[in-house]
């Protein structure tokens, strides 16, 4: 009685979604040159979807904890800014500036965390508060012209933009993605730490017994969610090549929404990076296809939100079954 | 087959709050046998299994392992001694797999990396040491909870525990699954693996172990070798000859058949066979005990009956009207319902006695338009705090905060403000002290005088002969014996509950 | 025990005392003149206005992060409604009735998927919360639109005995908020939903439905903010009511609602509503720009739901403890 198991299945179900989106773009925006199927449009695709995938590594973690971040579009402001005062100020080094920026995010990550994992505030609640902290910091931070008013600042010294480009089409960006999603994918299957963020996320009792720190590993999720968001803030001014306080503003929404587009499942427990790869994929090719149809991009916010809640809602009926079923199949086997 | 003594605990004691729980406990276990471990309900089995697994710790006495003296003062320390408990509760991680959780936590690694080759055939060669059904790669979500208890197990025996504790290991296993779990535990003794085996339910007890320590009221009543475990002695043992011929322990019954007939329940079968074809009358004045073991599908039952859960078939009548429950309108038509999880079900514990009270009697309560009646739901539950006493007195009093007797006489209070046909309680006294179960049980033949039918679920047989005028007794879903009009003891309701033949008196 | 008990009877009013008057020592002029005063009352009205109906939601333990696209998404119906129907008086009561149904509607929608599914409500409302903000964009295709009918404009600005439209809005709103939940069948059931939804049932409550129904309040408090806006501002657009999300829970968190239900009055969460009003302008006065005060706001709710967090645990270690002196 050989069955399929849900992870599996799930994850063609999210890979099919995908096939059928760029099928589905294909025929409505065309293909070839300046329509939506050649391989620059999706080279393109891929670009966009790499910072939603970096962040969604470190979100991705914290979700499989059943934990949320809403921060990360705020923090990634803060880093930028950070990094933009220091371009501005500063005749440091570009290695050293990006390094302040990796270490303002662990911090963010850290304080996340603490809030979280050391003062039980509920996730959702704990971030959204910081996601306005981080935010409101970023405009204290902001850069001023003579008159006091925010400006944006230039960062397009060519020791820095080249980050913005690439090996012809292959740009830096995915290359890190495909880096950082391998090594978040690795850390999740192939390491102790991935194996307790699993633990934590099904249940905070079993992992408590079988000796897990749960604090500690909730918090380095959340600090690991900070490098990774520091990392797209990176990549992020480095093709803006300019740093502004608007960076990252609904950007929260993105890594979320491909994580769950994956099957990370938010009640915890379940998903990988791979999933929200996927997952970014699939929102960045809608939103790509969007743009090519000339549809009105205000639908993106009502096609992206109908698609959480149908996604999530699938996910919820499908599991129920699933779980009856293995558990009226397990209870037949077990005897045999 | 068995050896040398592995674990000893001499001479325990242990109170709570002044409350000898446990009074020079002798219990021993011997290298590779299967000791069960029996008692009443607050005989202290719980109690001493803590101890010994560390989550307690003893007032006096000494445990020694392999014959040496041993301190205990952590589920770690038992761990390292080689002791593993398989929790009620369990402790498997869904989404990983059988090799992972029974690794978890002290996975094999190369340089940062688990070595899954390794881990998994460390688990396979487990697996086929100890032949269970089971594939190291399987993820357990996909497994049934019979399954699940077989990877605690494992997990017990990766870390070389001579000694696994199993408390009530078949309280939520299908027949199947437990059979499987017997042969396991039978396979594992001839590999030298101690068992403790504390279980309700006399036949498991009787198949599977060598030995069996009885607790009763905190104090060891016997140690039986294999041979001398027999049922009927078991159960005089658990209960004690001289307890079962004194006043609490026998009581006469009596029910008037010719009284008008409330509860009619005819043929109730559960969507998932907890319990079928339930059929039973209460009647008018009449408080009905239902007996059994936990697990024997009488809360399942009650709950079937008062509509917090639909039964798949069968008929509930009352009063000669056919009832289509749900909780509502069976509060509406004259039910009240006791759930057994006080805290959980019970009552809202954020809210005042008032509140509490009121919360099912809204229509009843003065209602000017649509603004209640302050006075009016005060004075109810100055009502029901006077004529039950409740305690504190103050009506504003966070449910929440009160002692385990008052929680419960808010949640019976409720009920009685209203004109009762019926009233259910499910465990009424658990976790309550003594002077306040006699309170509830007056509370209860009160109301029973008054012309209400009562069905008193309790695993508690003192208590089940104090309050009952009839006593039908369930087991294993199925409705096995009826005590009507007759002298009825507490072993009797005892051997009934487990399925045990009585001997002629 | 004793110390705890005072402190939380008083600290309300020792809070405000002591905002007040730090507020008129540090600008003395600006703060105490009754061009500020009606500032203060006006962004207290919008706050309180959407507290007294979000509070249903924190009270059984739900959570609502579409507050503040819902009430970009009404302003914009409100105004568009007027505007397509020729900006007349009665285009204006079409336009708030519009905007009130459209209100109504996202909050079932959220109790029902909520309810239905059994899915996290900050999951839902945070998906519907990019929905609403898309169709504030798409009706008005991502612009500012302006509505200047006298009839609209007199809902934010007309005064009564010197005191604008919306808060008499405030106060009815929360005389009606706190009428259903002290006095009403109903408030008694959300309380009692929110503290214990098993018990609730036993005890013959329809949990789903009064659950739905405290979704479909705060809907129709978040639109009526959203009206209440776009008439002060005279303008609606896909940021109306940006950053009110956090003020509302805010108000509601230091007013001592628990955001994990059955705890809550309305005369709190309106003190909240009033605290954040004189935050908000204070902050102002300061002369701290509004991009700023995210940092204290952020602060205040961590600091408070931190603290009731900590509380709650300590209280139910000591129900663990006693519990386990009971069974014994």
């Amino acid at each position: 009685m050989k069955r399929m198991n849900q992870t599996t299945m799930r994850r063609l179900i999210s890979i099919g979604m995908l096939l059928i989106l760029v099928v589905l773009f294909t025929i409505l925006a065309g293909a070839g040159k300046g329509k939506f199927f050649n391989f620059d449009n999706l080279i393109e695709v891929v670009r966009d979807a790499s910072i939603p995938a970096i962040i969604g590594v470190g979100v991705t973690f914290i979700i499989i904890t059943a934990g949320i971040d809403l921060s990360t579009g705020s923090m990634m402001a803060l880093v930028g800014m950070t990094m933009a005062n220091i371009y501005a100020y500063t005749l440091l080094p570009f290695s050293v500036m990006m390094l302040a920026g990796i270490l303002v995010g662990l911090l963010c990550g850290l304080c996340n965390g603490i809030i979280v994992a050391k003062f039980n505030v509920p996730e959702f609640i704990g971030t959204l508060a910081t996601m306005s902290i981080f935010r409101a910091l970023t405009y204290i931070i902001a850069i001023r012209d003579a008159n006091g008013v925010i400006k944006s600042q230039p960062m397009n010294h060519s020791q820095y933009t080249w980050l913005g480009t690439g090996i012809g089409k292959f740009y830096y960006v995915i290359i890190a993605m495909i880096i950082i999603v391998a090594a978040g994918q690795i850390t999740l299957k192939y390491t102790r730490f991935g194996t307790n963020l699993y633990s934590v996320g099904a249940s905070k009792k079993a992992a408590t017994l079988s000796g897990i720190d749960v604090a500690k590993t909730r918090l380095i999720a959340y600090v690991i969610t900070g490098f990774t968001v520091a990392i797209g803030a990176i990549f992020t001014t480095a093709r803006l090549q300019s740093a502004t306080t608007a960076i990252g503003m609904d950007f929260e929404f993105n890594p979320i929404a491909a994580a769950v587009v994956g099957g990370v499942a938010l009640s915890g427990g379940s998903g990988d990076v791979i999933g929200t790869l996927i997952g970014a994929l699939f929102m960045a090719t809608l939103e790509n296809g969007v743009r090519k149809l000339s549809i009105n991009t205000a639908y993106q916010y009502v096609i992206k939100g109908a698609i959480i809640i149908a996604v999530v809602i699938f996910d919820a009926t499908y599991k129920a079954r699933m779980d009856r079923k293995a558990r009226e199949e397990g209870a037949k086997e077990g005897l045999e | 087959m068995a050896g040398n003594t592995l674990i000893e605990a001499k001479g325990i004691y242990k109170s709570f709050s002044g409350v000898p729980v446990l009074q020079d406990v002798h219990f021993e276990v011997k290298a590779g046998e299967v000791h069960a471990l029996m008692g009443e309900n607050g005989a202290g089995k719980s109690t001493l299994i803590k101890i010994i697994t560390g989550v307690y710790t003893k007032d006096d006495g000494q445990i020694y392992w392999e014959g040496k003296p041993v301190e205990i003062n952590s589920y770690q320390d038992c761990q390292k001694l080689g002791v593993a408990c398989i929790y009620q509760e369990l402790s498997v991680i869904p989404p990983l797999t059988v090799a992972q959780n029974v690794y978890l936590g002290r996975e094999p690694r190369k340089g940062p990396f688990i070595d899954y080759a390794k881990m998994n055939q460390m688990t396979q060669e487990l697996i086929d040491k100890y032949q269970f059904p089971l594939k190291p790669t399987t993820v357990v979500d996909n497994l049934g909870i019979g399954q699940r208890q077989l990877i605690e197990i494992l997990k017990g025996l990766s870390q070389d525990s001579k000694l696994l504790i199993m408390d009530e290991p078949t309280a939520s296993l299908s027949g199947k699954e437990a059979e499987m779990l017997f042969k396991i535990i039978q396979k594992l003794r001839s590999e030298g693996v101690s068992i403790i085996y504390i279980s309700h339910r006399l036949e498991e007890v009787y198949m599977l172990s060598d030995r069996l320590t009885i607790l009763r009221d905190g104090k060891n009543a016997a140690v039986l070798e294999k041979e001398d475990i027999i049922p009927a002695k078991v159960i005089e043992t658990m209960i004690g000859k001289v307890v079962d011929e004194s006043a609490g322990s026998r009581k006469m019954l009596h029910s008037d058949d010719n009284a008008e007939v409330r509860l009619d329940v005819k043929n109730l079968t559960d969507k998932t066979d907890r319990y079928r074809n339930i059929s039973f009358q209460v009647h008018r004045g009449e408080i009905l005990g239902l007996g059994g073991l936990i697990g024997a599908g009488r809360t399942e039952v009650v709950r079937a009956i008062y509509g917090v859960d639909k039964a798949a078939s069968g008929e509930v009548w009352l009063d000669g009207k056919k009832l289509n429950p749900s909780p509502k309108a069976s509060i509406l038509e004259g039910i009240g319902f006791v759930p057994e999880d006080r805290r959980n079900q019970g009552f809202i514990p954020l809210l005042s006695t008032t509140k509490n009270v009121a919360l099912t009697n809204y229509d009843i309560v003065k209602i000017n338009g649509t603004s209640i009646s302050d006075a009016d739901e005060l004075a109810m539950s100055k009502r029901a705090i006077e004529a039950i006493d409740i305690r504190p007195s103050d009506p504003n009093k966070q449910v929440g905060v009160m002692s385990g007797g008052n929680q419960q006489k808010v949640v019976l209070g409720k009920w009685l403000m209203r004109d009762l046909k019926l009233l259910i309680v499910d465990e009424p006294t658990a976790g309550i002290d003594v002077g306040a179960k006699d309170e509830i049980y007056s509370i209860l033949e009160d109301l029973a005088k008054q012309g209400v039918a009562v069905i008193v679920v309790t695993s508690d047989l003192q208590e089940l002969l104090r309050v009952s005028h009839r006593i039908i007794v369930m087991r294993k879903g199925d409705i096995v014996k009826e005590f009507k009009n007759v002298e009825v003891t507490q072993s009797k309701v005892l051997s009934a509950g487990q399925g045990v033949e009585e001997e002629a008196e | 025990m004793m110390k705890n008990f005072n402190w939380s009877k008083y600290s309300k009013p020792i809070i405000l005392v002591v905002f007040i008057v730090v507020l008129s020592i540090l600008r003395p002029k600006a703060f105490l003149s009754l061009d500020n005063f009606s500032n203060v009352l006006w962004s207290v009205a919008v706050i309180g206005i959407m507290v007294s109906g979000s509070i249903f939601v924190f009270l059984i333990g739900g959570i609502d992060l579409s507050i503040a696209t819902l009430c970009a998404f009404s302003a914009v119906v409100v105004v568009s409604v007027t505007h397509m129907l020729g900006d007349t008086p009665v285009a204006v009561i079409a336009g708030v009735l519009a905007a009130l149904v459209v209100g109504a509607l996202a909050g079932a929608i959220h109790g029902i998927i909520i309810t239905t599914f059994k899915i996290p409500a900050f999951l839902v409302t945070f998906a519907t919360q990019s929905i609403f903000l898309g169709l504030a964009m798409v009706f008005t295709n991502n612009k500012i639109v302006s509505c200047t009918v006298p009839a609209f404009t007199a809902i934010g600005a007309f005064k009564i005995l010197g005191f604008p439209l919306p808060v008499y809005f405030m106060v009815i709103i929360a005389l009606i908020s706190w009428y259903i939940l002290r006095k009403t069948v109903y408030g008694r059931y959300v309380y009692a939903v929110g503290g214990n939804p098993t018990a609730s049932e036993i005890s013959g409550i329809n949990v789903k439905l009064a659950s739905i129904v405290c979704y479909v309040l705060s809907g129709l408090t978040t639109a009526l903010g959203g009206i209440v806006l776009a008439s002060m501002t005279q303008q609606a657009s896909s940021s109306t009511g940006a950053g009110y999300t956090n003020d509302v829970i805010t108000a509601a968190v230091i007013g001592g609602v628990s955001l994990l239900g059955g705890e809550g009055t309305v005369p709190g969460a309106i003190f909240g509503a009033v605290l954040m009003g004189l935050l908000n302008n204070g902050l102002n006065l300061m002369s701290v720009p509004s991009t700023h005060a995210g940092l204290v706001k952020g602060l205040v709710i961590v600091v408070a739901v931190a603290f009731d967090a900590m509380q709650h645990a300590d209280q139910s270690r000591k129900k663990v403890k006693k519990v386990k002196k009971a069974s014994a």
